[in-house]
């Protein structure tokens, strides 16, 4: 019995050994194919920074300073700019606005609202003939951003023509092509369809999170066509980059820009 | 039974006896077997103990060996495969001059169909009509030859991809395309005389391969590029310039040096005609005489503003307003003129503007030739220019004490040869405050430039920088005048000297230089162009000096690279020159 426990014991030891030099060499092995794949990454390193320095060499000569010279002497014609072209600073900038001559009109006084109405005649609707009421302020910095100058555009002309629950059909679905049948078809300005209309279009604002602080019914935004106006548009230019679930225009950009990724 | 008992009792006691004499032995014998167990036991304990401490030893000293060595040698390989053979020159931006590239090179070897037969498929004749077409600068007859020599050899050391693709096409076997670490210049013939090039045995030739040689081939520092003070575009801008004018004026050469007025960087150095440093092989020949740094001219009026700087230092201009006799001026059976009429005579500034040979003698020689002489070695035409490039020729400098007749013709710039770099420093001392600092083709931290020497006083530099102004605004070198720069320069139209000194026979063959610098309200560079023999063609209104060729070159050098230097043009700022104004009549002159 003391026999076998001792063997047994040395047998235990013995398979510790055995099981530590077996983890020894799998460290070994595992540090061997580590450095195989660390040198073999670094033998690629090397082959794409030669190729790099090849591409690079070739653009250098390919672009050097006389065959640039030659292209521009062909093609482009640059030549050096003049003094008069360089700015130092804003203030010489600021020189360059045309002083006012005499005769000349009042400038505009952008605080003050009635000089403003009898200078400029107000703004016609091309539609309806009728003269657009003081929303163009906020349609003009709305449209001028950049982000969607066409779509601002449009729905402005639809306030004017369509009406109030034409706009809201408007906004409340982003159209594309394969969408434009079925809005086309569902002409929006009929009286039963109007409330509906309202209905989405509130739907549509509460889901972009546009502007919900007095957000106590659809109606107090649609009392003013300009400030619905102004919201409509910021709302889907907000639901761009973030909230995709509203927007099938939207989904379709941002599943072209993953797949172009 | 007593018997019996007895007996059993001895031989119980026998028994006994036996039994205890067993018992000793056995006892003593299992004493031994315990120590030999404990001992086997030990040594077996011993042996795994060992064993352990082996492998853990081993497991230890393979971590840190890893954890040691593991990243030095594949950075060593890495670094190995990329190091160039030859370190790369790079401009001062970072844009390669020169690097070694893994070219093709065409390679004839005999051998390739076997040592029997014929070493080419087709006839030698067909193969070298073949290759002509594929290059058209090779010569064919001499292809001729080393393909009929049957001798492996280089047919070209350099070969395209596309036209080994088209040699490729042949069909011969026995060219070949070794693929061999080459020096290669991407920006081809740009700076050319600034770099050199490397021989077929790997030695750097002329410019700085040669001079940077044992620096470029040096294990430790191969992985460095080393950053000329040069810049590409500014480079480019100047030989484009200078070609342009070297081909309108059907001029033998041209030159043309950019320094920076502070640190001595040479920005630009330009000699034309060039030659192509990626073919080594043809670079032996005339084009590689360096015109700005070799080749030593007089160079005219452009020494002028020396004379001048040099007496008003000196005391000897005091007053601007001062008027000279304007007439000619005989002196030791020699008469000094100017190129036409300006009157009676001429003051500083209008001698300056009209290049007044006669007034400026009288001022040199009312100066003295000793400290004039004086003013030229502070100046450094009196040695070699300061550069790294092996290529510096000597002025012809005269020796001992300059006679009268000397001193005055080296006031207007003849009797003595330098090269136009000396002409560029002498200018940077003239307009930076005075300070003489050498010239390098290597990088300067603004902050640590070199101290160099005062030459002018800076009171004497701003004056300079005045006359200089209205030289360029009033004078002969209005058309350097490139809006918004505040170029101001000197003309210079010196008649070459016959080649055994036979004097100033030939009126057709001049030197044109237009030294000048920019900005001149805080002047930053040095621009020199000069023109080898300028012929008066339409395009410079038949004329031949320098307010003709070289100024135009300064003028629309200026803008082009005043801004890839940090220079803004400014229409509404300038050097105060209204002191100076008055005292100037309006008159042309050379």
């Amino acid at each position: 019995m003391i026999v076998t426990t001792r063997r047994l014991r040395s047998m235990g030891w013995i398979a510790t050994l055995v099981v530590c030099a077996a983890l020894v060499m799998v460290l070994a092995f595992r540090v061997n194919a580590l450095r195989s794949q660390v040198h073999q990454s670094s033998a690629r390193i090397i082959a794409l920074k030669q190729e790099t320095m090849y591409l690079e060499t070739e653009f250098e000569t390919r672009a050097n300073q006389q065959q640039l010279k030659a292209w521009n002497d062909v093609e482009f014609g640059y030549a050096a700019p003049t003094a008069a072209q360089y700015l130092d600073n804003e203030r010489q900038l600021a020189s360059y606005a045309k002083p006012i001559e005499p005769g000349a009109p009042a400038p505009v006084r952008v605080a003050s609202a009635d000089d403003s109405a009898t200078v400029y005649p107000a703004m016609v609707s091309p539609m309806t003939g009728k003269p657009i009421a003081d929303d163009g302020d906020h349609v003009a910095p709305a449209s001028n951003d950049g982000d969607a100058p066409q779509p601002a555009v449009k729905t402005r002309l639809a306030v004017g023509s369509l009406g109030l629950a034409g706009l809201g059909d408007r906004l409340s679905t982003v159209r594309h092509a394969g969408h434009d049948k079925t809005a086309a078809r569902t002409p929006a300005h009929t009286p039963g369809k109007a409330k509906d209309a309202k209905a989405r279009m509130a739907k549509a604002l509460a889901s972009h999170g546009a502007q919900a602080r007095d957000h106590s019914g659809a109606k107090a935004h649609l009392a003013s066509a300009a400030e619905f106006h102004a919201h409509g548009v910021d709302a889907h230019r907000r639901a761009a980059p973030g909230k995709v679930s509203a927007a099938p225009l939207i989904r379709l950009a941002l599943k072209d820009a993953k797949a172009v990724k | 039974m007593n018997a019996n008992s007895a007996r059993t009792a001895l031989s119980n006691a026998t028994t006994a006896h036996a039994i205890s004499g067993a018992t000793a032995t056995g006892r003593l014998h299992y004493a031994n077997l315990r120590a030999r167990s404990l001992l086997t036991a030990k040594m077996r304990l011993l042996w795994v103990v060992v064993g352990f401490v082996f492998f853990t030893l081993t497991a230890f000293v393979r971590i840190g060996q890893l954890g040691l060595e593991s990243q030095t040698p594949d950075h060593g390989a890495a670094a190995d495969a990329l190091v160039p053979p030859r370190a790369e020159i790079t401009d001062r931006n970072g844009v390669p001059l020169a690097r070694a590239f893994p070219a093709y090179s065409l390679w004839f070897n005999p051998k390739a169909l076997g040592a029997k037969g014929l070493p080419l498929v087709k006839t030698p004749e067909e193969v070298a009509r073949a290759l002509v077409q594929i290059f058209p600068g090779e010569d064919y007859d001499d292809l001729l030859d080393k393909l009929k020599t049957g001798k492996p050899t280089y047919l070209r050391r350099r070969v395209l991809p596309e036209e080994a693709n088209k040699v490729f096409a042949l069909g011969e076997p026995a060219l070949e395309f070794p693929r061999e670490t080459q020096r290669f210049y991407p920006q081809g013939s740009l700076a050319a005389h600034v770099l050199g090039y490397v021989d077929a045995d790997g030695h750097g030739k002329l410019g700085m391969e040669e001079y940077l040689n044992a620096r470029l081939i040096d294990p430790a520092h191969r992985a460095e590029p080393v950053a000329l003070s040069i810049d590409a575009r500014a480079q480019g801008a100047m030989e484009d310039e200078l070609s342009h004018e070297m081909l309108e004026t059907h001029a033998k050469g041209a030159a043309g040096i950019v320094l920076d007025v502070d640190t001595g960087e040479i920005i630009a150095l330009a000699s034309l005609p060039s030659f192509d440093p990626n073919r080594s092989d043809l670079a032996d020949n005339d084009h590689v005489k360096n015109r700005a740094t070799n080749e030593v001219y007089e160079l005219g009026s452009t020494f002028k503003p020396f004379t001048v700087a040099s007496a008003i230092d000196a005391g000897v201009i005091t007053d601007m307003a001062v008027r000279y006799p304007a007439t000619p001026l005989k002196i030791d059976g020699f008469t000094i003129h100017d190129s036409h009429a300006f009157g009676a005579s001429l003051n500083v500034p209008e001698a300056l503007i009209h290049s007044s040979n006669i007034v400026t003698a009288q001022v040199a020689d009312k100066l003295g030739g000793q400290k004039l002489r004086d003013t030229m070695i502070a100046l450094g035409m009196n040695q070699r220019a300061a550069i790294e490039l092996p290529a510096k020729g000597f002025p012809i400098w005269p020796k001992g004490e300059w006679p009268r007749l000397r001193t005055m013709t080296v006031g207007f710039g003849h009797g003595i040869a330098v090269t136009p770099l000396h002409l560029a420093q002498g200018y940077a001392a003239l307009v930076n405050g005075g300070i003489w600092r050498p010239a390098t083709l290597f990088k300067v931290d603004p902050a640590h430039a070199p101290a160099g020497r005062r030459v002018f006083q800076a009171s004497t530099s701003a004056r300079m920088r005045q006359l200089l102004r209205l030289i360029v605004v009033d004078g002969t070198g209005k058309s350097a005048n490139a809006g918004g720069y505040r170029v101001g320069g000197k003309t210079g139209s010196a008649e070459k000297a016959g080649s055994n000194g036979s004097g100033y026979k030939n009126k057709h063959s001049l030197i044109a230089t237009f030294a000048a610098a920019f900005p001149m309200d805080r002047p930053r560079f040095v621009v020199i162009a000069m023109l080898d023999e300028p012929q008066a063609t339409q395009s410079t209104s038949g004329q031949r000096t320098a307010a003709w060729n070289t100024a135009p070159v300064v003028g629309r050098v200026v803008p082009r690279i005043g801004p890839l230097l940090g220079v803004v043009p400014d229409g509404r700022r300038d050097v105060d020159v209204s002191d100076l104004t008055p005292l100037v009549a309006n008159g042309d002159g050379e």
